[in-house]
């Protein structure tokens, strides 16, 4: 049984701060935000969706529970653009703050976000689990309060949602160690964020894929 | 340009494989119930003249993950990560609960609608695309 990978808190931050650098390169909008007495802090960042949208998912059919499409269905049908525009006009936009925090006691990143309409509506946990990508919908559905739920947040002290922190290291430790093998160096944030970003709707331009490995070629 | 179609597995295979050595096993006994659409169309398509329509896929697992006994597939470019993920899942046999992750570059998932051509030409190199995948619990 492999050991699991932990991350300790300065190493959680340089991380953070590698993955802020290239998304300042790309125009990801993530920023560091400290926290009051500056011990720690975390990582933030704001963007807007349409909900039932082109960008949750691609198959529109969260509102039809087909959970059980058969593939060769799913794969005749091209991703329709048109349907988009008109599920456009009659759904809202959402503002999700996403936040990355880190967790003493799992010694592990979290996934913290909140969202609203641009109203200021909050969107409901059952709000949030309805929007889950479809092919995370089974894993959710299972154990919907194991998954995502609504806590306070460490530092500013409002709800949010929370993806759960506890099997990280079940999933981060394979990835760590196939990469350890060949000697590559990974930024643990963006491994972990291309992972767990896409339950919530946040997914990560492929160019941060990229940055990880430039950074061992080109050591300044 | 019909090279050694054997060499690429299209879908269940109905040419004999003969051992080429980049595909592992023999069509007879690889897969059970031929996943007939997932990340594999049947060969209908002709080779476009510039564009290929299909990418080859190179498939490795990490941890212990069960390891795919034919690991080289020729996909649409179109396919999502999403399709190649159920595709990988019902040839491996997972249960529901079991999620998979794939990785480009070895560490970064791409997002569940990434087309597998976007990713070619972003990570393809030797005229294939390398993937990693990896089965976990994910979360809870």
């Amino acid at each position: 049984m492999e050991e699991d990978e932990f991350i300790g808190e300065k190493t959680f931050q340089r991380h953070c701060a590698e993955f802020i650098k290239h998304s300042q390169q790309i125009g990801d909008s993530w920023e560091w935000r400290p926290s009051k007495d500056c011990s720690d802090g975390y990582m933030c960042k704001i963007h807007f969706q349409i909900k039932n949208g082109s960008v949750m998912s691609h198959l529109g059919a969260s509102t039809h529970g087909q959970t059980c499409l058969p593939m060769e269905e799913a794969f005749e049908l091209p991703l329709d653009d048109c349907e988009v525009i008109e599920t456009a006009a009659a759904s809202e936009v959402i503002k999700y703050e996403y936040h990355v925090l880190y967790s003493c006691s799992y010694q592990v990143p979290v996934l913290y976000f909140r969202a609203s309409f641009l109203d200021g509506r909050p969107l409901t946990l059952k709000d949030i689990w309805e929007g889950v990508h479809e092919c995370y919908k089974t894993r959710l559905l299972q154990g919907p309060w194991d998954t995502i739920t609504q806590q306070e947040h460490p530092i500013l002290g409002q709800p949010f949602f929370v993806l759960h922190p506890c099997k990280t290291n079940e999933f981060m430790t394979p990835v760590l160690k196939n990469s350890q093998k060949i000697n590559k160096n990974v930024n643990y944030i963006t491994s972990w964020l291309s992972i767990v970003g896409p339950v919530v709707g946040l997914n990560l331009p492929l160019s941060y894929a990229k940055a990880t490995s430039q950074d061992e070629r080109n050591v300044d | 340009m019909a090279e050694e179609p054997q060499t690429v597995l299209q879908l269940p295979p109905s040419s004999a494989a003969g051992g080429e050595g980049l595909t592992d096993v023999s069509p007879e006994t690889t897969t059970p119930e031929p996943p007939s659409s997932a990340a594999v169309s049947p060969g209908t398509e002709e080779p476009a003249g510039d564009t290929k329509k299909k990418i080859d896929i190179l498939l490795k697992a990490v941890g212990d993950t069960p390891i795919m006994k034919t690991k080289k597939w020729a996909v649409e470019r179109t396919r999502t990560i999403q399709g190649l993920i159920d595709f990988i899942k019902k040839f491996l046999k997972l249960v529901a609960s079991e999620q998979l992750f794939i990785y480009v570059n070895q560490s970064f998932a791409p997002s569940p609608d990434q087309e597998v051509g976007t990713l070619y030409e972003c990570f393809g190199s030797d005229g294939k695309l390398v993937l990693h995948y990896c089965k976990s619990q994910a979360w809870g």
